[in-house]
């Protein structure tokens, strides 16, 4: 048994198998975090969203626990991520000179350590920007949007989560492929299921930066009119911009 | 009745055929051989040197009996042996469709298709085990073909009357051979197989009189070694390569048999070459083999050449009144469907009218444009789409518009090394196994048999005879250290030498393609006297030339292929002077064998049984120190007991 | 080079006479042997018969080799009719050259253009170790095989044949993964020089037949343990390995490996 287990971690199929479970994990939690995000466009100047965050608080310790358990998949995944790619790097020592492949591959499956990457330094600097930082007095919601309308804020998550929308678009069919619970007819609506979590979560993380860096710009040139704006009131202004 | 035939036996070659009723002589024999104590086969070390169907299916049932087994095969893997390419069918007399079929008409069928020359008794035992053959081959898991119920499927093949051929998509020698070869590396993994790829065997070695051991090259670092055993198995396959083009596999060659050949082993029927009508033909002097296309083909072709010589217009130009549909004019009753070999001629004799077609004349139409008309392009597909895709891949010619062009090839060897019952060669404790022995098709094979004497010979017929060998006789230990296994390793080196230092300025393959040639020419699809003296003092010329005048680069310690060539080459030289000796020996016209002095006014194969109803073995007596080839014959009288000789008709 | 391949086949029949003979250049990887450096030579041929098969090519051009004296090109083949798997090469930089569901030894030179350059590799992976020039090791397949990949029945202890009745459509399946010709295409033009393909075919087929039940669990652990040691890659479920394959075995095999290891991980005996 104990032999079985450590398959898991050392044979190619369980090092996979591993890294899809964990993965289709991880997408699960950043539907839930994608739905939870939707209340930043509350028209509440961000209540709403910082009396979810205080809920999600007030579980305490559990809230560690979960924590804890989505770092722990985070690094499962990424560490067997960068594992199997050296290890994939190296059965062929010797590269052809000239490679020509059958169209089979994507761009998104040819990249999957590179937006994998691209992924996990955007986790930092998002984890550094909202988890690990004091909480600003003006509350999360409020953190997040002045984050979000600086250039560099927008630019840095548009990047993470377009690289997060790539990677989906062939890690969610190749995770059913590695459980073996594709063929026979599923491949098809498989695929398309996972391009559209790809989009939906690419274009729906995506459209904070975009809305609220919009929403900045607009906050801004109206800034240089009235210059004492709070800047709480840019999600009023944003909000408003979207109607 | 008994042998029509006045001829007297020879003393070396005592067939060991078991006596009484046919359907029972294998069970009687059986318990009459001797028996190996289960704990001491451990201690038994055989040697099999090839691992096509016969090499695969005998290696793993002796391992599964116990004994320990050293296997060899040419190619990086035993899987790839030339059985892979089989791709019509297997037969056996399973009798599932009910459709009349018996042992003893599979039994018959094959007597009669070889023409009454071969053993009653082996082919008898090879009907009775077919039907083991098909249990054991689904029990390793080989996918043949089956009915939507769940049942296998047969189908008739090569004009039989009954459906007894049992088929794997066009792979059935690769489904058999996998089989095979699973069982054979499942034992290679429990470590009772010690397993040699990319190993040649170029020698046997005889211990006071006993096969002993070979000598092999290992082809990736040229070294030269010996292996000792109790027994050697030749499973080495046919020689039809000795004609350069042939539906065989490159690697397919005589080498090995004809070492043990030099080394005491009779070579019978040397002569009886089974040409296949169906092959796409020559395009031109590149040619490097010819592509068999299954012979289900003729079931919805027709084949045909213009009336007229030398009519070089399109075929759709030719009316239909000036078409020649030679077989269904000479063959009324069988008509496309006519055996291979009387096709097969039908079509040189058109081609040498000059009627042939084709840039290079040397080829008949097979038209399937009625067929189209008839049940529509797509139904046409269905049928034969994959080998219509790989017609037009090689010629580059679209058979759904234009008719497919086809001529005859070199596909199969009748002749081989002789054995007995048991399958032993006249060298104790050398057997041979497969295509490379003679045993069971007599001058002519039977499509879809030749896969099933493989395995029968691999699976349900060493296994116990090899006994009568190991128990019976007294075996002591021998090692490679022994003076013999350094005295023939030396020979092998020479010979190595010798083939290097010739330092001539010509290839082997460029021999080999113009004795390929010759033979075809003088000793094909049909031979006389004239052209195979003729042909005996060109191919002595040529072989003298080779050995003067081959030129092989690179070196002999590491692979080197035009080396390995070379050495089979030169074994063909001598096979091609034995072939035309034999051919030109037999005075009569049987099977594959065609004497253009023994036919029929209408031009059909004329038999002499009073004279020649016999398996002619040779025997290899070099004539002079100087190392010249020369043989002697040895005659084994065919009885035939159960069946009455009678002329093969297909009019 | 062009890569308009796919356009150039010849549909009609080409009357001989029009035949026009092709120039080629020709990038051929040699290498003296496993342990050597190995480099491209570059050879020129000018009369290339369209009718040739792409190994016919190569025997003319090795013809003219020994003729000036210098080593012919080694290659393995045998059938030279895409049944056997001997024949390799990666032509172009595809294994078995850009046509589907062929073999090398099928690939004819009507196929290419007159003055085309073509670069001509051996199948590479670590796991096929080069033996000479074009020639690789793949027996890294053969000890996969003899890790498990078979039925255990002695000759002599088969029932009839039809005493078990297998549906015609589950037969079909097992005889679509056994049509493997163990060629290590999949392994070469895979980016990790997987062998998923390869193995996932053998699992399926015996899987698939209920004579191979009772050794399922155990043949594919043993064989994916084996497939491991031999330093194949990891599949990342790009299906190149599918697109390369001369006899089109699916993807779906692979899929049901997957599911055969882990099931056999999770409750195998
Ligand atoms: C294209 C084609 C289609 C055919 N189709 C059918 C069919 O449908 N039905 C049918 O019944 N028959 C068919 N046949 C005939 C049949 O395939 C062969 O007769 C049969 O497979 C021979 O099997 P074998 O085991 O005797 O030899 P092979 O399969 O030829 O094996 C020979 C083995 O010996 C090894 N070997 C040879 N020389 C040496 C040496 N010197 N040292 C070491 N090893 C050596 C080789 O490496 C190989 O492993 C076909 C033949 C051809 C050419
Ligand atoms: C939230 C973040 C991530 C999610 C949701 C995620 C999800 C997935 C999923 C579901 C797969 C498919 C697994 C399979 O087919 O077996 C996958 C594959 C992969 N992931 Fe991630 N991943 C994430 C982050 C990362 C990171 C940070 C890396 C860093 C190295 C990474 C590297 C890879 C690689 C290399 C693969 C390819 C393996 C393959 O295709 O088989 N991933 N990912
Ligand atoms: S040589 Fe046999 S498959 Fe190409």
């Amino acid at each position: 048994m104990v032999r079985r287990i450590a398959s898991l971690w050392s044979s190619s199929i369980g090092k996979k198998a591993l890294m899809s479970v964990t993965g289709l994990l991880l997408i699960g939690f950043l539907v839930l975090h994608l739905v939870g995000n939707l209340q930043l466009f509350a028209d509440d100047g961000g209540k709403s969203f910082d009396a979810y965050a205080a809920k999600l608080k007030s579980f305490g310790p559990l809230l560690y626990v979960a924590e804890f358990g989505l770092g722990a998949l985070f690094l499962a995944h990424l560490a067997l991520g960068l594992r199997v790619t050296f290890e994939n790097r190296a059965a062929r020592a010797q590269r052809y000179a000239l490679e020509r492949d059958r169209g089979a591959r994507s761009f998104a499956s040819a990249t999957m350590v590179v937006t994998g990457v691209i992924v996990l330094i955007f986790l930092v600097i998002h984890l550094l920007d909202f988890r690990l930082r004091e909480m600003a007095p003006d509350g999360l919601a409020a953190m997040v949007v002045r984050r979000l309308s600086e250039p560099a804020g927008a630019l840095i998550y548009v990047v993470g989560v377009a690289a997060l929308g790539v990677h989906l678009s062939h890690a969610f069919r190749s995770a059913f492929q590695t459980l073996g619970l594709s063929g026979k007819g599923w491949d098809t609506p498989l695929a398309r299921l996972g391009k559209a979590i790809a989009i939906v979560l690419g274009v729906g993380f995506a459209m904070f930066p975009l809305v609220f860096f919009s929403g900045a710009k607009k906050a801004s040139h109206q800034a240089s009119l009235e210059p004492a704006r709070p800047i709480h009131a840019a999600s009023d202004v944003t909000t408003e911009a979207i109607r | 009745m008994s042998s029509p035939t006045t001829v007297e036996a020879s003393s070396k070659l005592a067939s060991k055929c078991p006596s009484g009723p046919l359907a029972e002589r294998w069970s009687k024999h059986r318990f009459e051989l001797k028996l190996v104590n289960p704990a001491n086969r451990r201690k038994f070390h055989v040697l099999v040197v090839g691992t096509g169907l016969a090499g695969a299916s005998a290696a793993s049932s002796l391992a599964e009996l116990g004994y320990s087994v050293s296997a060899f095969c040419i190619q990086d893997s035993p899987r790839r042996a030339h059985s892979i390419a089989a791709q019509g069918g297997i037969n056996a007399a399973k009798n599932y469709q009910n459709d009349g079929d018996s042992v003893h008409r599979l039994f018959y069928d094959t007597i009669k298709g070889g023409d009454f020359r071969a053993r009653e008794s082996n082919v008898h035992r090879l009907a009775e085990v077919s039907v083991n053959i098909i249990d054991q081959c689904v029990a390793l898991g080989v996918p043949f073909a089956r009915e939507y119920g769940g049942l296998l499927a047969n189908r008739s093949f090569g004009g039989a009357q009954v459906s007894r051929t049992f088929y794997a998509r066009g792979q059935t020698g690769q489904q058999l051979l996998l089989g095979a070869y699973s069982g054979l590396m499942r034992q290679v993994g429990e470590g009772q197989v010690k397993l040699y790829p990319r190993h040649e065997m170029l020698d046997l070695v005889v211990i006071d009189g006993v096969a002993r051991g070979i000598v092999c090259r290992d082809l990736t670092t040229g070294e030269i070694k010996s292996y000792a055993g109790d027994a050697v198995l030749l499973c080495t396959g046919g020689y039809g390569n000795v004609f350069y083009l042939s539906t065989n596999a490159k690697a397919c060659n005589v080498t090995a048999a004809w070492r043990a050949h030099k080394r005491g082993a009779l070579f019978a029927n040397a002569c009886y070459t089974q040409i296949h009508p169906t092959c796409i033909p020559v395009s031109g002097s590149h040619q490097s083999k010819l592509t068999l296309m299954s012979e289900s083909l003729r079931n919805d072709g027709r084949v045909w050449v213009p009336k007229a010589k030398g009519d070089t217009r399109s075929p759709e130009q030719i009316p239909e009144d000036e078409r020649d549909y030679y077989l269904e004019r000479k063959y009324p009753s069988f008509g496309n469907l006519s055996p291979r070999d009387i096709s097969s001629r039908a079509a040189k004799q058109v081609c040498d009218e000059g009627r042939g077609v084709g840039a290079s004349k040397m080829s008949v139409f097979l038209d399937f444009r009625a067929a189209i008309e008839r049940d529509g392009v797509d139904e046409i597909r269905s049928r034969y789409g994959n080998l219509f895709q790989m017609y037009e891949r090689i010629t580059g010619e679209d058979p759904y518009r234009v008719p497919m062009r086809i001529y005859p090839a070199v596909h199969y060897t009748m002749g081989g090394l002789w054995v007995d019952y048991n399958l032993e060669s006249t060298v104790p404790g050398l057997f041979v196994l497969g295509e490379a022995n003679f045993s069971d098709h007599g001058a002519n094979r039977l499509g879809a048999s030749a896969l099933m004497q493989g395995l029968a010979d691999g699976y349900f017929v060493i296994p116990y005879t090899i006994a009568a060998h190991l128990a019976g006789r007294k075996l002591g230990k021998i090692s490679t250290s022994h003076d013999e296994f350094k005295r023939v390793e030396q020979g092998v080196r020479e010979r190595i030498e010798r083939l290097k230092n010739a330092k001539g300025k010509r290839s082997p393959d460029s021999f080999h393609r113009e004795l390929g040639l010759l033979m075809w020419d003088k000793c094909g699809m049909a031979r006389n006297a004239d052209g195979l003296r003729e042909a005996l003092v060109k191919i002595r010329e040529l072989r003298d030339a080779y050995w003067q005048d081959v030129k092989i680069p690179g070196d002999a310690a590491e692979l080197n292929n035009v080396l390995e060539h070379a050495g089979r080459v030169a074994d063909f030289f001598e096979l091609a002077e034995l072939m035309c000796m034999d051919a030109l020996h037999r005075n009569e016209s049987c099977g594959g064998h065609f004497r253009e002095e023994y036919q029929t006014p209408d031009g059909e194969a004329k038999r002499d049984d009073a004279n020649f109803c016999y398996a002619g073995a040779w025997e290899y007596a070099p004539e002079s120190p100087s190392g010249k080839v020369g043989w002697s014959m040895h005659k084994e009288p065919l009885v035939f007991e159960n069946v009455k000789l009678a002329e093969r008709s297909y009019k | 080079m062009s890569s308009s391949h796919d356009t150039h086949a010849s549909h009609a029949a080409a009357p001989t006479h029009e035949k026009k003979h092709l120039a080629l250049t020709l990038h051929v990887w040699r290498q003296r042997a496993a342990t050597s450096e190995g480099k491209f030579v570059t050879y020129k041929l000018d009369d290339v018969s369209p009718d040739m098969s792409f190994l016919e090519m190569l025997d003319v051009l090795n013809e003219r080799l020994i003729a000036n004296g210098e080593e012919p090109i080694a290659f393995d083949h045998d059938c030279r009719e895409g049944i056997c798997g001997a024949c390799s090469l990666t032509i172009n930089g595809q294994p078995h050259g850009f046509e589907r569901e062929t073999t090398t030894c099928q690939i004819h030179m009507r196929r290419f253009e007159d003055g085309q350059t073509i670069y001509i590799e051996p199948f590479r992976a670590n796991a096929f170790p080069v033996v000479k020039d074009l020639v690789v090791d793949r027996g890294a397949f053969d000890r996969i095989i003899a890790a498990g990949g078979f039925i255990t029945a002695r000759a002599g202890s088969a029932p009839d044949a039809n005493a078990l009745p297998i549906a015609g459509d589950v037969a079909e399946s097992a005889m679509d993964a056994a049509a493997c010709i163990g060629c290590g295409a999949c392994v070469a033009s895979c980016k990790n020089a997987s062998a998923m393909l390869f193995v996932s075919a053998k699992v399926s087929h015996l899987a698939l037949l209920p004579q191979g039940q009772a050794e399922r669990s155990r043949r594919v652990l043993a064989m994916v343990e084996q497939m491991d040691k031999e330093g194949f890659g990891n599949c990342t479920n790009e299906s190149e390995c599918e697109a390369a394959c001369p006899k089109g075995i699916s993807v779906a095999n692979i899929a049901r490996l997957n599911r055969e290891y882990l099931r056999a991980l999770a409750c195998g005996d």
